[in-house]
């Protein structure tokens, strides 16, 4: 972040231009030396030449607990004389790895198991937990929804529903849960539809389902209502400029308008890359979806147990309808009734006509001594479940947001053109253009091979299968460096590319590249399962060392720390402070999967950004209390809670979250509602569980909440909270407000 | 660059937070001035230009403003009233559609009369507004790069049509920090009835740091969310609570020696502290004389709304918060200016509910020599066409979308009183010269609170990012 004074700009711009044309004839006298000297046009420059197959550096100075990662590392920091600082306490490194793994701190118990655990491999033991753990599934997926910028609405007027959206969501999970190969899972979402080959003169096949919602992928970007050849232009550049950023670390979307000013992409690039996606056929949105971009397609349930489960909360739904009408039968007589004795001297001709009556009003009316204050609020959270019903039903039915590639002639249009956009506009095209990889990597622009049916009666079928294939190939320079890249950057703190989506010149290169190539290859090796690089991360001694005690010389020689000679303590996001507050509450509710959820908000703020009808379905039950990660993405409006913390509801891919520091976070967590909620369940839990010795209640509150036991100064501190259940209480506001609760070591 | 890498990691820390300060003392944080701009992001920054503005009110009509019955005194429709644009009009996009369907022509059903020493001409709907006419620069034909409501409103407001960029406010207090560290650099008073288009990403900080955030003041409840303890916490327990948390943090602070995001964590709940005091008093009208609240029109029902919103924004600008984004009209329906159906009784409803509340915020801040520090905005999303589109003229004819006829207008700071910029044709339809672009308006904006939109720049995902985009050009011929 940087604000550049206008001279300083000026300086910098014509430095910049000098420098390109020094860069520019420096590389034509290079590439004339090169070619007198015979080497072939397939030296590239980084990071465009496959990952180097280095062997690991000998060292002696390997820790004990480590593995290959330290021998890069190490031999780093032995070159500017510093070395790994000292190993994180047991305690500390837990704390690390459960939140790191699973978004949530250890229990008490757990804690206590562990540190009886005096085995060699205990360790890594909790950490193959971890792994399996299917919490594991919804940390991680989080990351993967920010980077492909899902939401539960289109975002601009109106902000239509996207009634099937969640299963996408579920799909990543799900997928990150059973270590789906890293490439499978990039085919899967490009072109789900395509997997199958098509033999003879046969129909074509039907895509499973699970492939069906992978494609939801595709249609993630914010829309407003469609207007033709402009929309559709834009859907295509969206994928193009998303399938670049999030699977090829290129900023290929920089090139829709005009060459990449940095990196080698020419606008020509980018109208190659996106012709593989101009045979995608959308379908007809939904009767009342004029607004959104195309409708949805069949995809029936495919994880176990999934259509027994949408059948019984189809009948849940239901009958909250049904107990909202009859409710509001049985208080109708109930009002007909105290009307009439209201006015009994009323004629009696009217004796049969029903008095009219506002029922809502009549219930509201917090005079009325005919209905008891229990009833009314019972009343009004029906009539506010019961406005939803539809759109929850809605929500049930089998389909998922993809699409499908068109059906070509006879059935539907042919194989349209792709033509450069000049200035991106999608009225002004130039020359016509096949479809065709980038070519800083391949190192030409020739059209790509597609390969199709053999009687070639699907003329429109297998573009993005070409990409796909391209793109999850184990020779692909840049798809498993950008994979594990994003991974080091969520455990170490920092990318190795320090920008995770561009690992293009304004990345400035990696910090360390034979690691990452390392790293990349390793996981090709690993038939590109992602859980053998997390455990292989987090069981260097690199991620064992402290964060807080540390060489002054490493601060002072590498003050980023970007050779990793001390750990880096890290905020958590906001979704892993809210699921924190409500797992140590005892409240967080554990189910897994589903239909989006709509905890409370503060003052009916959801009213205010409402279009015709608000779409927040207000929930105060322990539905409302599941994982963050399950939380409606309402592109109009973020929880204030998720948005004081940098936790945004994604419009464009987001690589990376901040981490601001405001006083506004302050007021949210001390008097916030969720605080407000749940501190006193935390308070009763701990005066439950532990013994009626005060110091008990203390030393299981900081278990609980901070993952250690008090000191003795904390002792003397904030011993006199814990006599009482209301002390407690404090005790508890006092805990989730510490910096310890929020950043880990 | 610096030398001390140790100062260069704290600066890469403090840039984030809203307001590191290494002194833990409760003293050291309540004087302002200590916060070098090196250490907090929001401190008050050096302009790139100096410039009399110091705080920025933008005034945002959702819906789009008729100009043809606000602004721009067009004698030609009414004798057009009833029959189609004359043939020939050079036209492309959305307007080529507009005209190749049926459409006639809707003349102003309102007067037109010359006002002040500029002698401008200003329809009767703005009465109060006529008398501080003077004060105005005016923009027309301005282009923005979507005739729909929701692109159009992040056009005006951020930049782009497209969602995920930062706001003009967003941008400001990046580029100036704030004067006042007990409330929000940059706040949102939006309209009563409800919410804009796109909701509250209309004020969002897009890829910048989340501390350059719009905060909403809102109308119920406390003016900022959570600003009141739980009820059960009186002010004298959250006291000792704080004091508790703080002791705790700095303790935690000893095991993170110079750690300076843990310092500025310390800071902010010193300064939410504060904000809860702060900024009840800062939206307590209550104070304000009879005679100011009558001049804003609290007194009348019509006027009550936005009055108050202007009122509030006049207590910001005293009050050192840099951008006050006051949005009038929601989304769709007869409190926007979306006047598709009705113009006429449309922007009857509409300017009565803004003009007297807008003058009196102009009066106001001139009488308390802060319209010389204040730049004030009239914006809209869009203008609208000088027809309808259908085949017969319905008796309360409406007007559609234009893309292409945007007026805006400015006051205060160093605006040039009574400047006119930019023209739009016969009709109203387009502008006649080359049209304005609003990233030229974004560009004038900046350069009139002394900021470059050259030089205000961010790098986010690959790129480096401005406001403007391609960099805008200063209307030079508003800016004395």
């Amino acid at each position: 972040m940087k604000t550049m004074s206008r001279n300083n700009h000026g300086m910098a711009y014509h430095r910049r231009r000098r420098a390109t044309v020094w860069a520019g004839l420096m590389s034509c006298l290079i590439w004339i030396t090169l070619l007198q000297e015979g080497i072939t046009a397939d030296e590239k420059e980084w990071p465009f030449y496959m990952p180097a197959d280095v062997a690991p550096p000998q060292s002696k100075t390997i820790p004990q607990e480590g593995n290959e990662i330290d021998t890069f590392l190490l031999q780093r920091l032995g070159e500017k004389g510093l070395k790994y600082t000292e190993k994180a306490s047991k305690l500390t490194l837990m704390r690390r790895v459960y939140f790191d793994l699973i978004g949530l701190p250890p229990t008490p118990e757990r804690i206590d198991t562990f540190l009886a655990d005096q085995e060699p491999k205990a360790y890594e033991r909790l950490v193959d937990e971890l792994l399996k753990d299917p919490r594991y599934g919804e940390r991680w997926a989080k990351f993967w929804l920010d980077l492909v910028r899902y939401a539960d609405t289109a975002g601009y007027e109106g902000d239509p529903d996207l009634p099937h959206a969640w299963r996408y969501r579920d799909y990543v999970i799900d997928s990150l849960n059973r270590d789906k190969p890293y490439d499978l899972f990039v085919k899967e979402q490009i072109a789900g539809d395509e997997f199958h080959e098509v033999m003879g003169a046969g129909e074509l096949p039907i895509p499973e389902p699970e492939r069906v919602v992978a494609m939801t992928f595709l249609r993630l970007a914010p829309f407003t209502e469609p207007r033709g050849n402009e929309t559709r232009h834009e859907l295509l550049s969206e994928m193009t400029s998303t399938v670049g950023s999030v699977f090829l670390g290129l900023t290929v979307g920089c090139a829709k308008c005009h060459d990449h000013k940095y990196d080698r992409i020419p606008i020509k690039d980018f109208y190659r890359m996106q012709a593989f996606f101009n045979t995608v056929q959308l379908m007809p949105p939904e009767r009342g979806d004029a607004f959104q971009i195309g409708g949805s397609m069949p995809a029936s349930f495919y994880r176990k147990g999934e259509s027994e489960w949408a059948e019984a909360k189809r009948a849940e739904i239901r009958s909250r309808k049904d107990s909202y009408e009859s409710m509001k039968t049985r208080l109708r007589i109930r009002a007909e009734e105290a009307k009439r004795q209201e006015k009994p001297l009323e004629s009696t001709d009217s004796k049969n006509e029903k008095p009219e009556i506002n029922l809502d009003q009549w219930v509201e009316n917090p005079e009325n001594m005919h209905i008891s204050p229990e009833e009314r609020q019972q009343y009004s959270q029906l009539r506010h479940q019961a406005k939803f019903v539809s759109q929850h039903l809605k929500r049930l039915v089998p389909r998922a947001m993809s699409l499908r590639h068109s059906f070509g002639p006879p059935y539907e249009p042919g194989i349209p053109v792709t033509h450069i956009m000049l200035r991106g506009a999608y009225d002004n095209p130039g020359e016509s253009v096949e479809a065709g990889f980038p070519s800083c990597i391949t190192g030409h622009q020739n059209a790509a091979q597609i390969r199709l049916d053999p009687f070639k009666r699907w003329p429109t079928r297998s573009r993005r299968m070409t990409l796909a294939q391209w793109i999850a190939s184990d020779k692909n320079p840049m798809t498993a460096r950008v994979i594990v890249n994003r991974l080091w950057m969520h455990h170490f703190g920092k990318g190795i590319v320090e920008t995770p989506s561009d690992f293009g010149k304004l990345s400035g290169g990696p910090s360390h590249r034979t690691l990452l190539d390392w790293l990349a290859l390793k996981l090709i090796d690993e038939k590109w399962r992602l859980k053998t690089i997390h455990r292989l991360m987090v069981t260097s001694a690199a991620y064992r060392q402290s964060s807080t005690v540390f060489d002054p010389l490493g601060l002072e020689i590498d003050p980023d720390n970007r050779l990793l000679s001390r750990f880096n303590r890290r905020r958590l996001e906001a979704e892993a402070i809210r699921d924190s507050i409500l797992f140590v509450s005892g409240r967080l509710n554990p189910e897994m999967y589903g239909l989006p959820i709509f905890p409370k908000l503060p003052d009916g703020i959801e009213e205010r950004v409402k279009y015709s009808n608000s779409k927040w379905a207000t929930d105060t039950g322990p539905e409302s209390r599941k994982r963050s990660i399950y939380i409606y993405q309402q592109r109009t409006l973020t929880m204030p809670f998720m948005q004081s913390f940098d936790g945004l509801v994604c419009e464009d891919t987001l690589p990376k979250r901040s981490t601001s520091i405001t006083p506004l976070q302050a007021l949210e967590m001390y008097n916030g509602t969720l605080t407000q909620e749940e501190a006193p369940h935390f308070a009763d839990r701990c005066f439950n569980d532990a013994s009626a010795n005060p110091e008990d209640r203390l030393s299981l509150a900081f278990k609980r909440a901070l993952g250690r036991h008090p000191s003795s100064r904390e002792v003397q501190l904030l011993g006199d909270y814990t006599t009482s259940r209301e002390g407690m209480t404090q005790l508890a506001r006092i805990l989730f407000n510490t910096s310890e609760f929020i950043y880990v070591d | 660059m610096s030398t001390n890498p140790l100062k260069a990691t704290r600066r890469a820390f403090l840039e984030r937070s809203w307001n590191g300060i290494g002194s833990m003392g409760l003293a050291g944080m309540l004087a302002d001035d200590l916060l070098g701009e090196s250490v907090n992001p929001i401190a008050p920054k050096t302009q790139h230009t100096p410039r009399k503005a110091k705080h920025c009110i933008f005034l945002f009509m959702q819906g789009g403003v008729s100009q043809m019955d606000s602004f721009e005194y067009k004698p030609r429709l009414r004798e057009l009233h009833g029959k189609p644009i004359p043939a020939g009009q050079a036209v492309a996009g959305e307007l080529q559609g507009r005209l190749s369907f049926p459409h006639a022509c809707v003349g102003s059903a309102f007067e037109f009369k010359r006002h002040g020493d500029t002698g401008r001409w200003l329809s009767e709907l703005f009465p109060h507004l006529a008398r501080r006419v003077d004060d105005l620069a005016f923009i027309h034909g301005i282009k923005t790069d979507n005739q729909n409501h929701g692109p159009a409103t992040y056009h005006v407001t951020t930049g782009s049509q497209f969602p995920g960029s930062p706001s003009v406010g967003s941008w400001i207090q990046y580029g100036l920090g704030t004067q006042n560290q007990n409330m929000p650099g940059y706040v949102v008073i939006q309209d009563p009835r409800g919410a804009p288009c796109n909701g509250a990403s209309v004020w969002a900080n897009g890829y910048l740091p989340a501390v350059h955030q719009g905060t909403l003041l809102r109308d119920r409840g406390t003016p900022i969310l959570n600003l009141k303890p739980p009820a059960q916490v009186s002010s004298s327990l959250q006291r000792e609570e704080f004091d508790k948390i703080r002791q705790l943090n700095q303790e935690h602070l000893l095991s993170h020696p110079k750690d300076s995001e843990l310092e500025s964590r310390i800071a902010a709940y010193e300064l939410a502290f504060r904000m809860q005091t702060a900024a009840p008093e800062a939206v307590d009208l209550s104070t304000e004389p009879e005679s100011i609240r009558k001049l804003y029109g609290l007194d009348q029902e019509q006027t009550a709304g936005f009055g108050r919103q202007c009122l509030l924004a006049r207590r910001m600008v005293e009050r050192g918060v840099r951008y006050s984004l006051l949005i009038h009209g929601v989304q769709i329906g007869s409190h926007s200016w979306d006047d598709h159906g009705n113009v006429e009784g449309g922007m009857r409803k509409h300017s009565r509910e803004v003009d007297q509340p807008v003058a009196a915020l102009l009066e106001d801040l001139d009488h308390r020599g802060l319209l010389d520090e204040t730049l004030v905005v009239w914006a809209s999303e869009m203008g609208r066409t000088p027809f309808v589109n259908t085949s017969q003229l319905p008796k309360n004819p409406g007007r559609e979308h234009n893309s292409y006829g945007l007026c805006m207008w400015m006051a205060g700071g160093n605006v040039k009183r009574g400047a006119t910029v930019g023209a739009t044709d016969a009709f109203s339809l387009r502008s006649m010269g080359a049209p304005i672009h609003v990233r030229d308006v974004h560009a004038t904006i900046l350069q009139l609170m002394g900021l470059e939109d050259e030089s205000l720049t961010f790098r986010h995902a690959g790129r480096i990012r401005k406001l403007t985009d391609i960099g805008g050009h200063v209307l030079k011929e508003i800016i004395t």
